[in-house]
């Protein structure tokens, strides 16, 4: 039998992680961040680096990989690697400090610069990363959903919805505005103060019809009874993959393991 | 038996203007019926119909006096349930989505979830609706993709399909080709056989000549004329107030003019091609 | 309302259907703002422009809430701006309270603003760049930073000094637009705004007839 209309607007993931009931997933990775952060305060070696935070990474991409999200959440890592990569170079030698490990020429690397460049460099990868994770498996439609699941005002899902949509059309017709510009012999490369010239007539125009739309949309949506009160329907059903329970167990075990070594280890001293 | 919409003396100002928008309005309304708002730019077309859905002055603010009622009660007395009462179809095609569903489906189904309406009871609707107005397969479609003709139709069919009794529709054709005008105006003609009362703003006379029972004519804020479509439509002196007439009255008009008897001018070309077998024979 | 009256504000109020409507636009804009001042390769980021227009309009709390979306959903795409979510925040609250004192009219008065704008951009931005990117993040900007840094500078001096010109040049481009923007915004959409009353033209004598 054909799908109705209704069964063919449903998210349906094979995948059991992917499936995840969105604030789970978001249980997962603050647990995960309080975890970085207290293995961040365990330094390693005389140089007290925060050498564990390295392989602790490693969970990142089994996550995607668990996922079944794996290349398209590392393609989204790329700019974060950046900023890694940045804050970690940076840090190794340019910050003075502490004793010289290794020098070569005018490069020097200091204890005091390679111990924020690791904790630095590598929290920002780690919870980044778990954010990307979450972000990656999870679509807009279920994470506006889960904001009124979990009891938010419906305007609070409405308005996180038609932002993403506005930014979509925006984006499309800032696009045309500077293609009309060009076409009509606006320039919008050479010097700094023709580029700069191109970004006013692009913006204002946009801001405007956005404002005066806004009015308009006011109406539309008391026309189809938005501020209606009493309890609204949704056709768009958030589902559980049933493998919620599981999977925050094995989170909240793995931060207490993890808060008692850190324990122990204080005992140690 | 009381009238669908009933305006007693009803004159309305938006804020910071000192001129009424609106002066002295009196209508009386029949279930059932369609009426064409005509008029220049400027003459207060959209503001009666703000007035008569209650946007002005809830939304639009400014003063009012008089009364406007629907089906006997104040306008003032209904709660936000109007909106089932009277579907409102905006003039601005771009505006009158959500904006946040990705499909037509889900758009016409908007209204409906507002309302808490059962889901299977919403797909029953909307797909009759999409059937009416011919949008069945746009339904898996992203709203922000439809031409200015389609995005018009899922216009109607988000408001008709929670089924108000009373319909105003803003120059609906006012963006469309002739082709795209005409279709929507077999679906307001199919709205009308559903037993809806509609107010139509429109300015393609030709069209309003063909499908409106009565006719109402505004000029500077004020209704200048009102009455049975053939006998407004007729009327020459309404090109004074820079009203267009329909093409076969003024040809019509032209033949009385040259010396041919025509008792009561044609509006339609149904009506002129009667009058034109009359002569013959 | 003239000028001596003073209005009253409510959190209700401000809030108002078409100031939540406000919203999005404000995020579409910042956002489209950041691109474009990208794509045009402009030395500035300029991608607050829409939290400066709506907190100018509807006051603070909904110039904040405009800001915190807008991180939260470039975040998105890049978790990093996660962390920049209070400094976002603090714009709009910045420019709304402005607005609420009716500092937007006269020249003076937001010539005052734009500085304290800008200066609360740069204040709210240090700690998080300095303590949790090291100084650093990756920015054009940044480059500079880092100069300073190895040519020994500390590194809160370092980082405001060469990120503060840019935020108050930043701010100050920002607000004139959005200016320009409210002085062809007509005066019955204006008034509809919890601040709108502020921009109004010929606030004494108003005799617009509008439809």
């Amino acid at each position: 039998m054909e799908k109705t209309f209704t069964e063919k607007i449903q998210i349906n993931k094979r995948n059991k992680i992917a499936g995840l009931y969105p604030a789970t997933k978001l249980q997962i990775v603050i647990l995960f961040s309080i975890s970085t952060l207290i293995i961040n305060s365990i330094k390693l070696t005389d140089a007290k680096l925060a050498l564990l935070l390295i392989p602790w990474f490693a969970l990142v991409p089994f996550m995607f990989a668990i996922t079944g999200e794996f290349k398209k959440s590392m393609k989204s890592m790329k700019p974060i690697f950046v900023v890694a990569i940045f804050i970690i170079a940076v840090q190794t030698f340019i910050v003075s400090g502490g004793q010289t490990l290794w020098h070569w020429h005018f490069l020097s690397i200091r204890e005091k610069g390679l111990q924020t460049a690791i904790s630095l460099g590598f929290l920002v990868l780690n919870i980044a990363g778990m954010f990307t994770w979450m972000l990656q498996s999870t679509s807009t439609k279920e994470i506006s959903r889960c904001f009124e699941e979990s009891g938010m005002n419906f305007k609070v899902a409405y308005i996180f919805t038609s932002s993403l949509e506005m930014i979509k059309v925006f984006s499309k017709r800032s696009q045309t505005i500077l293609d009309a510009q060009r076409s009509r012999g606006v320039e919008t490369e050479g010097n700094l103060k023709v580029r700069a010239k191109a970004f006013f007539p692009t913006i204002v125009p946009l801001i405007l019809g956005g404002i005066i739309g806004s009015e308009d949309r006011v109406l539309t949506l008391e026309a189809r009874g938005f501020s209606i009160k009493g309890e609204h329907t949704h056709l768009f059903d958030l589902k559980k993959s049933g493998y919620e329970r599981r999977m925050l167990v094995v989170s909240i075990i793995i931060t207490l393991l993890i808060i008692a070594g850190r324990i122990s280890l204080w005992r140690m001293k | 038996m009381a009238y669908e919409i009933e305006c007693k003396d009803v004159t309305y100002t938006y804020p910071l203007s000192k001129k009424p928008a609106i002066k002295n309005l009196n209508l009386k309304l029949e279930k059932g019926k369609l009426y064409g708002v005509i008029g220049e730019n400027g003459a207060g077309k959209t503001t009666l119909c703000s007035i008569l859905r209650g946007f002005a002055p809830s939304f639009y603010k400014g003063t009012i006096s008089g009364e406007v009622l629907i089906q006997g009660k104040p306008l003032s007395s209904y709660d936000e349930q109007i909106s089932r009462k009277i579907g409102y179809v905006f003039q601005n095609l771009f505006t009158q989505i959500s904006g946040i569903k990705n499909t037509v489906f889900e758009e016409v189904a908007y209204g409906l979830e507002n309302f808490g309406v059962p889901v299977e009871e919403i797909e029953r609707k909307v797909v009759d609706i999409m059937d009416l107005t011919d949008i069945m397969d746009l339904a898996e479609k992203s709203p922000f993709e439809l031409s200015g003709g389609q995005m018009q139709r899922v216009a109607l069919a988000s408001v008709i399909v929670l089924d108000p009794e009373i319909l105003i529709i803003d120059e609906p054709t006012s963006q469309l080709d002739p082709q795209s005008a005409e279709s929507v105006f077999k679906i307001i003609k199919k709205l009308k056989e559903r037993g809806k009362t509609i107010i139509l703003i429109e300015h393609k006379v030709d069209l309003l000549a063909e499908y409106s029972d009565e006719i109402i004519v505004l000029h500077d804020s004020q209704v200048i004329k009102m009455g049975e479509t053939r006998h407004v439509l007729s009327d020459l002196s309404l090109r004074e107030h820079g009203i267009q007439l329909p093409q076969v009255t003024l040809l019509a008009e032209k033949l009385r003019e040259s010396g041919m008897r025509i008792d009561e001018l044609p509006i339609t070309k149904k009506q002129a091609l009667d009058l034109i077998q009359e002569k013959r024979s | 309302m003239t000028k001596n009256e003073r209005k009253q504000f409510s959190i209700k109020e401000d809030f108002s259907m078409l100031a939540l409507l406000i919203i999005p636009v404000g995020v579409a804009v910042n956002f489209v703002g950041g691109q474009l001042a990208s794509l045009l390769r402009l030395p500035l980021y300029l991608d607050t422009i829409g939290t400066i227009f709506v907190a100018m309009l509807c006051g603070p709390w909904v110039g904040a809430i405009t800001g915190l979306l807008t991180n939260i959903l470039t975040g998105i795409a890049n978790p990093v701006n996660f962390a920049f979510i209070p400094v976002a925040i603090i714009a709009g609250l910045v420019t709304g309270a402005f607005a609420r004192h009716d500092y937007f009219s006269v020249w003076w008065k937001w010539l005052i603003a734009m500085v304290v704008m800008g200066a609360a951009s740069i204040l709210s931005a240090a700690p998080i760049v300095v303590l949790m990117f090291g100084g650093v993040t990756g920015s054009g900007a940044s480059l500079i930073t880092a100069t300073f840094m190895a040519a020994g500078a500390n590194i809160w001096g370092a980082f405001i000094g060469t990120e503060g010109l840019f935020n108050v040049l930043d701010r100050i481009i920002s607000v004139l637009i959005c200016l320009a923007v409210i002085k062809v915004i007509p005066n019955r959409n204006l008034i509809k705004f919890s601040c709108g009353m502020f921009y109004v033209k010929d606030r004494e004598e108003i005799a617009e007839v509008t439809e």
